[in-house]
This record gives structure tokens, C-alpha cells and sequence, in this order.
């Protein structure tokens, strides 16, 4: 028999109990329409089936609820997805299965539940610990529900928790953020995920953004770096531009994006790499349950097969996120590109602080992280003026 | 051919906006030359760039049949006119072919600048000139307070104006009725050796130049042999005809008073050089109609192609355009920073402007343009005397015994109120004032000899909002003076960037210098480093600002794997970055090279 190949699950619960002012993931504010939570079911579980019969020669490793808010889905919802998912696909005995949480849906019987079933890593949405900016950003809870929602999980046996936190928000000062960092330790996560309040179109926050006071690039530049040393003086290493953890526990799941493993969305606005294809589904929920049960309408908004030489210019941009970089052995050998016009434009950059060498890869310094995107783009340009190592021979 | 008595040449006079484009297609309605069914708003102005802008830049004309109330049949010939400084030369040959202009004002705005301007241009003409209210089904109208304003400011009597709406199609028939009744018949000898006025030309891929004509004397017939009496050309006449919106209606005949178009297998516009006069090859009218004029382009800029390797493309596109617009030119240049590109000359900025948005939209294609500059002429050291086209060619200061730069006449008319606001304004751009008089009580019009230079980039503008846009230009070249120039370089990163350069009186170049290194610190997006911009004259550098390094951009989440959406915003970025020119390391977008002259806030 063949050796059987990592794929990644990810299981998208578009409902929430409100809309967050910031938002612009795809998901429903409000109470759960039980005909549409059901027909929302029964289009994931046919939807399993279909596609496990397509992943015979893989075995899953990682499975991921995200949303939305999977906690507020409810314990019973969640169980019976995977149960589907267990029923269908071949499931490594190690497989991590993470949840996404808010607080104020976390309950000791939710809790329990899902450790039960198998669920072993949860990801909780704290995002500060100010309950007026809580309250400003539209979050449904405060932080002592937070802190609460930590002793549960912890006392029901999740040995692998995430906190996931927020930056660069209103009136936010660089102290008042290192405070929120220090409050949260407290809790003792084993990983944090720190993000930048990015505010995106089509939400509300855009439309008062001017209005917002919103911290300038340079002190969100500033917060950046001071969460990077922060979070590692506590012993959390940085693996990704936003993410921390103690050694160990990374999150597998997420390191499936980065390092181009392949992976398997399901529900509306899901993403996938499966099969030298990448493909994303409609942000629509209707949409979703009729393409997969009518089969009437395509679920798939976008759908490309990835050229070798796009792949090498993927790998630049996903491996920088990451601290293990790129390596030009690995570039050259994978992609058959040469790997010196990149270092042309990478050793000016080392020369200002911006990239590092470790273990032979080019890594990103905290300051390179923040200007990755115009030097992830610098890449590639030098890499599309390039010539195939191949053809030159 | 129609009667001389059953004829009305006019043109309709108007500030933008004022509703000039929308009275034709009502006119056009009225008389059933276009059905309403097939009316795309707007006909005359058939160019997608003057639509969207709402200014005509090309003029056009079109033959309207009416049966007036007195039982007859005229021919009404509408001959559209361009609207800006830049084209007052167009206007004014338009004008000549018409014996009545209808002064449109908008019902709430009252009259405004170039409502002014050209109605002059209308009066000296000869015109009759026949003031219409438009928009009076607004709120704000106030027809009674705009027709005195026609009756002190202009001096038209007003009283019995058409008080109209041509967005409603309230009232058109009055201005028919006006026409017929208040624009004179044209004159003219259908027999007399020919004259006929040119008052534009188009290019066109399967006629060759359609020639758009005003017959003053004599008839135009296909198969005559005419001479155009400007550039001495002779050709033969394959068609002539009437103009209809929806195209050209060939006639056997054109005769002394009527509007139409002539074709004749012409390759070169400059051939039909607006305001030109065709006359018979065998039976020469004795001498041209008056007030012919070359079109000298005024304003020259480098174009470049953003991306290089398009140099070919550009080439082909100002090749189509020059068809189609004599008053453009244009020759190779190469600049160190920007490689190959072109010198082009224009009339004025907004020339320039339309050009430039013409090669973009219609050709596609991302352009740099640099500093405009005026033509300047040098005494060398060596006694040999140069022009200079471009900074470019600018000649070491050693080389120089003295530079001349272009002087106009400049005539300013506003209100009196805002005087003191002109002259400050002309001081400051080394105006010397000549002379001033009252028109009329509500009208004053200064005279001031100006460089060139110091209003081709921005004067018209802040005229404007000295004199809350009542104020009015026009210029004319009188010829070079001594003056004291100097050549201003940029350097970026310690880089000098040929294409940033240019030349400035000697006086300003230390403000200046500080100014532009300012605004191209604003207009370069911060680079992975420190960037320094330094201006400097013949090495030595006289202004610097620093721009700081980026510390940020985006930090988006890779969330759920979506690396699509990753991927659509770094492609986004790719796209940003083709829109600047790298120099050495610093990425400069094309904008910068024309923000450095915005220099009046």
C-alpha cells in the first residue's frame, strides 16, 4: 500500500450571536434559524461524504472548526460534524482538533462534551482585556468571562489552548497594549495569536474609521515589536508574523497554509488545497446548501490549478510568514528557479536588519514581518524576471 | 443648395455646466433631425472623454431643417465651439462661421467667466448675440436677477430672453423662433471666386482629412481642384456635403453661405489648418478670409511610457492622435532616467491634459509625463544661438552668455472688486503691469507682460479662485526678454533623476528648490530605507528632506487558507508598483513627476 498522505480539514461555521464592528469574515449575526442550522447539516455531511470518497489516500491530521463562532453552534452540532468527518476520512490517532470559541459561549457541558468526543485544542477569542473596547468592537462578552471561559477549559482538560488577541484598536496606547499582553500571560495560554486590527471594507468600522482614533503605522509598528519581545521573554516563541507559542504547540493546522501542505475547506467561504488545485466557496450560505444538496448551482467562486512556477512564488510569500524562511537548496531543487536573484534583493535587506539567516534559511526579522508585503512583492518580481534553472541548462 | 434668406449660421456660447451640450440635443429633438428614440444624450459631443468631462474639445457642426410659425422652411446650421483658454484661437474661428451666437446661462448661477470670454470673442466676432435662461425648472432660478445681470454686466438687452429648460424641453421652440427671427441671414456671391473658412478638420482611416467649412463666396462642387491658401496645397474636391449627426450627407453643391464638409483624399491634417481659407485652384479669390493664425504649441513635456518596453506603442498612438489634432507635436527624446520617450509641445495644460488622457484611455497606456517647460532660447558663450526645448538640453551654466525666456500679453477681465487679488497674483509671477481700464462699471481689464513660464501651470487656476471664477485670460506671445534661468536637478538617494529636472528663473529657485524636495517627500511612498531628495543647481545642493523609511504595511491574516485573497493583494500591490519608475532603489510613482508643480496652494 502506499504511503498515505497529510491533509488538513477546516469546517466553517458561518454563526455568530452578533456581528463584530471589525469583521469581514463571512458568517450570520443573530439567532440560529434551526431550518437553516439543519439544512446547513445535512449540506456538510453530504458534502463529507462526496469528498471523502476522494481522499482514500490520505490521512487527516489536522481538523479545524473556525467561523463564525463554532462555540455557539453548540456542543451537539459540532459532535456530529465530526463524527461525519471521522466516518469518512481516515483519521490520524495524533490529530489535532481545534475549535474556535468566544467566551460567552463557552460552557462547562460544551466544554466536556467535546473533549469527550476527541476535540483536544481550543482557540478563544479574547481579543482584549478592556470591556469598554470590548464593548466598542461589538464583542458579546467581557474579559472576566474570558478568564473564566480559561479555568473551564483548563479544568475540562484542554492541554493545548490558544488566546487570540487584537491590536492597533481604538484610543489603543503602546502601554495600555503591553498591559493587556502582561493580563493575559496571567491565564497562561500555550499559544497567542496577536493580530493587527485591519479595517476592511464592508464592515462598520470602516465606515467611522476617521473617526475611530485609530493608532498610527508607526505605534501599531511599535506594538508589533513589543509583542514579539514581550511574548518571547515569557517563553512564547514567535513561528509565524502573528502567531506565538510554547515550544510544541504550534498550531499544526494553521502551519498547513504556510507550508503549502494541502488542506480541505468546507462550508461557505472555505478554502482549499487539495489535488494541485486551489479553490475557495461562495460567501453564501444558501448558496452553499443548494450547490451541494441540488447540486443546481456551482459552490466554487474561484478554482486554479497552480503552475510549478507559481508555486515557487506561493512558497516565497507563505514561507516568509514564518520563521523557517526560505531555503535556497529547497527553492532550487522544488522549483527548478535560481535562487541568486532573490538573494540580491535579499542581502541589502539583511544588511538593514530586515532578514536573517538561520539553519542556511532566509528568515524574516520582527522589522522584515512588517514590511513583509513590499519585500514578499520585491521577490517576486525578481523571481518573474527570472529564468528556469532548467532551460539554461 | 438652400437660399441665402432661409439660412441661420449660429453657435451656442455657455460656461460648462450651463447646459450648452443638452440645449443642441434638444434643438436637434425639436426639429426631428434625430428621432427621439435614437437620441443618445448628448450627440454633439461625440468623444467618450468629452462627455464624461462635460467640455467639448473638438468642434462639431450639424444642419437642422425647421418649419417656423411663419410657414417657412429654414436651414439652421449649429456649429459647436470648444470652451477653454487653450482653445480660444478654435472658438474664434468657429465663431467667424456663424452670424449668431445664443449666450446660454444658467437660470441659478448667473454669469460666469467663460460665459464672459467667449461671449467677447461672439461680440467681436459681429455676432448677434441672443441670451437664453436655462434651468429655470431648478429651485435656486432666478431668470428675472439673471437677466438683469445679462443686461449690466454684458450689455445685451435681456428682458425678452427665452427663459428655457433643455433638460425638460421646456421652451425650445422660443429659440427657434428667436434664431429665425434675430440671427441675420448670411451674405455671400454664389458666383465669386471661393472662400471658405476651415473651422476644423478630423482625420478619418477611409476618407483621409474631412474638412469642416464654412462657405463665405462662391460654391464648393466634387471634382474642382481648391487650394488651401495657408499651406498652398491644391486638391481635388470627392465629396461634398451637409453635416448630419448621424453622419455626412454628400450634396452636389456648396454654396456661399452654407455650413458643411468637404473631402478630397487628404493624408495630413496640417494640410487643413483651422482658420485657413480654401479657395478654387483655377478662379483664386484675390486674398484669404482674415484672421488666420499658425497654431504654435506653447507648453512642452516629456512623455514616457511607465513601462518601457511600450516605447513602440506610444510611438504608434501620437502617431493616430497628430492625424487628428495639428496643434499637437512631438519628437524622440531620451532621458537617462526614464529611457526613451517624447518631447511633446501642446497648446496649453489643458492641451496637455486631454492628450494625455486621450493616449491613456484610448491607446491604453500608462504614461509619465514630466515638468512642462516653455521654449528657451540661449546666447552661447561660443556665439552660436540655441533653443531649448527640454531641461534635457539645458547647456552648462559656463556655456551660457545670456537666456531668453517667451513673454505674453496677458489680458485679465473681472469684476473690479477683485483687482487688488490680480495684481498680486501677477506680481508674484513677475507680471509688469501695463495698464488697466474700466470696460464698463462692472468691468475691469488689466493688461500685464508676463513669462510664459509663470502661467502655463497653474495661473488659469488661481485666477479662478482670486476672482470666484469670474475672472477671465487670454494671452498672446510677444517675443523673448534677457532673463536670469537656471536648471534645478533632483537627486533621489544621491541619484540625479534627469527627467525631475527643469528650468526657473534664478530668483526662486531656493523656494522652490525647498518646495519641490517637500512635495516629492508627500508624493514618494516611503522605500525600505531612508530615502534623501535633494534639489540642486550645477552640483550644488541647495534643499533636502529625508523620506523616512516604511516602518508598516499590512499585516493580513492568512486566515482559513485563504491564499487567493493573499495572492489578489500582492497582485494589487505588483500592479501599484508598474505605475512607478525605479531608480536605483527607489520607486517613484508617475504622479510625482507632475505634483512637483502644483506649487500654488
Amino acid at each position: 500500500m502506499n504511503e498515505l498522505k497529510p491533509l488538513g480539514i477546516y469546517i466553517h461555521i458561518p454563526f455568530c450571536r452578533s456581528k463584530c464592528q471589525y469583521c469581514d469574515f463571512y458568517s450570520i449575526g443573530g439567532s440560529r434559524n434551526r431550518r437553516l442550522v439543519d439544512s446547513y447539516l445535512q449540506a456538510l455531511m453530504l458534502h463529507l461524504k462526496e469528498t471523502g470518497a476522494l481522499a482514500t489516500d490520505y490521512v487527516v491530521d489536522t481538523v479545524y472548526f473556525g467561523g463564525g463562532t463554532p462555540s455557539f453552534f453548540g456542543a451537539d452540532n459540532l459532535r456530529r460534524i465530526f463524527a461525519e468527518v471521522q466516518h469518512r476520512f481516515r483519521l490520524d490517532k495524533d490529530a489535532e482538533i481545534t475549535f474556535e470559541a468566544n467566551p460567552d459561549s463557552v460552557t462547562e457541558s460544551l466544554l466536556r462534551k467535546l473533549r469527550a468526543e476527541g476535540f483536544n485544542r481550543i482557540s478563544l477569542g479574547v481579543q482584549s482585556d478592556r470591556d469598554d473596547v470590548l464593548q466598542k468592537l461589538g464583542r458579546p462578552h467581557n474579559y472576566e468571562q474570558a478568564k473564566t471561559a480559561v479555568k473551564l477549559a483548563r479544568a475540562c482538560g484542554f492541554d493545548n489552548l490558544s488566546l487570540d488577541l487584537m491590536y492597533g484598536l481604538p484610543n489603543q496606547t503602546v502601554l495600555q497594549w503591553e498591559e493587556t499582553l502582561r493580563h493575559v500571560l496571567h491565564l497562561r495560554p500555550d499559544h497567542m495569536s496577536c493580530y493587527g486590527l485591519k479595517v476592511e471594507e464592508n464592515t462598520p468600522l470602516w465606515e467611522y474609521r476617521e473617526a475611530a482614533n485609530l493608532p498610527s503605522d508607526e505605534i501599531q509598528a511599535e506594538m508589533y515589536l513589543k509583542t514579539v519581545s514581550i511574548l518571547q521573554e515569557a517563553g512564547y516563541a514567535q513561528y509565524e508574523i502573528s502567531n506565538f507559542a510554547i515550544p510544541g504547540y504550534e498550531s499544526r493546522h494553521n502551519l498547513k497554509y504556510w507550508l503549502g501542505e494541502e488542506y480541505i475547506g468546507f462550508g461557505p467561504s472555505a478554502s482549499s488545497d487539495f489535488a494541485g488545485k486551489r479553490y475557495t466557496n461562495y460567501r453564501d450560505i444558501q448558496n452553499y446548501i443548494r450547490g451541494v444538496i441540488k447540486q443546481d448551482v456551482p459552490i466554487l467562486s474561484e478554482c486554479e490549478s497552480i503552475p510549478p512556477r507559481e508555486r515557487a512564488g506561493e512558497y516565497v510569500m507563505l514561507r516568509l510568514r514564518t520563521v523557517y524562511g526560505i531555503s535556497p537548496e529547497e527553492y532550487e531543487r522544488n522549483y527548478l528557479m535560481p535562487f541568486e536573484p532573490l538573494q540580491k534583493v535579499i542581502l541589502p535587506l539583511a544588511e538593514h536588519g530586515l532578514f536573517e539567516q538561520r539553519n542556511g534559511n532566509w528568515v524574516l526579522t520582527p522589522k522584515g514581518f512588517l514590511v513583509s508585503n513590499q519585500i514578499i512583492v520585491q521577490l517576486q518580481e525578481a523571481q518573474d524576471a527570472s529564468e528556469p534553472l532548467a532551460k539554461k541548462r | 443648395m438652400t437660399d441665402l434668406s432661409k439660412i441661420r449660421n449660429f453657435s451656442i456660447v455657455a460656461h460648462i455646466d450651463h447646459g450648452k451640450s443638452t440645449l443642441a440635443d434638444r434643438l436637434l429633438e425639436e426639429t426631428n433631425t434625430v428621432d427621439k428614440r435614437e437620441m443618445e444624450e448628448q450627440i454633439l459631443d461625440n468623444m467618450e472623454l468629452e462627455r464624461e468631462r462635460g467640455i467639448t474639445i473638438k468642434a462639431r457642426a450639424v444642419k437642422l431643417k425647421y418649419k417656423a410659425d411663419d410657414g417657412e422652411t429654414y436651414v439652421l446650421n449649429l456649429i459647436d465651439t470648444p470652451g477653454h483658454v487653450d482653445f480660444n484661437y478654435e472658438v474664434s474661428r468657429s465663431l467667424t462661421a456663424c452670424e449668431g451666437a445664443v449666450l446660454v446661462v444658467d437660470a441659478s448661477q448667473g454669469i460666469e467667466a467663460q460665459t464672459l470670454a467667449n461671449t467677447y470673442l461672439a461680440i467681436d466676432a459681429g455676432l448677434e448675440v441672443l441670451p437664453v435662461v436655462n434651468k429655470i425648472d431648478l429651485p435656486a432660478a432666478r431668470p428675472q436677477e439673471v437677466k438683469k445681470e445679462i443686461e449690466d454686466v454684458i450689455g445685451l438687452p435681456a428682458m425678452d430672453a427665452p427663459e428655457i429648460s433643455a433638460k425638460n424641453g421646456i421652451n425650445i421652440h422660443s429659440v427657434l423662433e428667436m434664431i429665425v427671427k434675430e440671427v441675420p441671414a448670411p451674405k455671400g456671391d454664389r458666383e465669386a471666386p471661393l472662400q471658405a473658412l476651415i473651422f476644423d478638420s478630423q482625420y478619418d482611416s477611409y476618407r483621409g482629412v474631412v474638412v469642416y467649412l464654412r462657405v463665405m463666396n462662391g460654391t464648393i462642387r466634387p471634382g474642382m481642384d481648391v487650394q488651401m491658401m495657408a499651406s498652398g496645397a491644391v486638391y481635388k474636391v470627392v465629396e461634398c456635403g451637409y453635416l448630419h449627426p448621424k453622419g455626412m450627407v454628400p450634396a452636389d453643391a456648396l454654396g456661399a453661405g452654407e455650413v458643411g464638409y468637404l473631402t478630397a483624399s487628404i493624408k495630413t491634417i496640417s494640410d487643413t489648418r483651422v482658420g485657413d481659407t480654401v479657395t478654387g485652384a483655377e478662379h483664386p479669390a484675390a486674398e484669404p478670409l482674415p484672421g488666420y493664425k499658425t497654431c504654435q504649441p506653447m507648453v512642452f513635456s516629456g512623455v514616457y511610457p511607465a513601462d518601457g518596453s511600450k516605447y513602440g506603442d506610444l510611438r504608434d498612438a501620437l502617431e493616430k492622435l497628430k492625424l487628428n489634432d495639428a496643434s499637437m507635436y512631438y519628437t524622440q527624446e531620451n532621458s537617462i532616467a526614464l529611457g526613451f520617450g517624447f518631447r511633446c509641445g501642446f497648446l496649453g495644460l489643458l492641451h496637455m491634459e486631454i492628450i494625455m488622457e486621450r493616449l491613456e484611455r484610448e491607446f491604453n497606456l500608462d504614461l509619465i509625463t514630466t515638468a512642462p517647460n516653455v521654449v528657451y532660447e540661449i546666447d552661447k558663450t561660443d556665439g552660436s544661438h540655441v533653443e531649448v526645448y527640454t531641461p534635457l538640453n539645458y547647456p552648462d551654466p559656463m556655456e551660457i552668455a545670456q537666456a531668453y525666456e517667451p513673454y505674453v500679453k496677458a489680458s485679465v477681465i473681472a469684476p473690479p472688486e477683485y483687482v487688488g487679488n490680480i495684481m498680486d497674483l501677477c506680481q508674484y509671477r513677475r507680471g509688469e503691469f501695463k495698464d488697466m481700464s474700466y470696460l464698463d462699471q462692472s468691468r475691469v481689464e488689466l493688461h500685464y507682460e508676463i513669462p510664459l513660464n509663470e502661467i502655463i501651470y497653474d495661473f488659469f487656476d488661481a485666477l479662478k479662485s482670486r476672482t470666484r471664477g469670474y475672472g477671465s485670460l487670454d494671452y498672446e506671445l510677444i517675443g523673448y526678454r534677457p532673463s536670469k534661468l537656471v536648471k534645478l536637478d533632483i537627486l533621489l538617494n544621491g541619484e540625479l533623476v534627469d527627467a525631475l529636472s527643469f528650468i526657473l528663473f534664478a530668483d526662486e529657485a531656493y523656494a522652490r528648490a525647498r518646495r519641490i524636495c517637500e512635495k516629492l517627500k508627500e508624493n514618494i511612498p516611503r522605500q525600505m530605507f531612508e530615502i534623501p531628495v535633494q534639489a540642486a543647481i550645477g552640483g550644488k545642493i541647495i534643499a533636502r528632506e529625508t523620506i523616512k523609511a516604511l516602518r508598516k504595511d499590512v499585516l493580513a491574516k492568512c486566515y482559513g487558507g485563504d491564499i487567493t485573497r493573499k495572492k489578489k493583494l500582492l497582485e494589487k500591490q505588483k500592479e501599484g508598483k508598474k505605475r512607478m519608475r525605479t531608480f536605483g532603489t527607489v520607486s517613484v510613482p508617475s504622479e510625482a513627476f507632475m505634483a512637483v508643480l502644483k506649487m500654488d496652494e
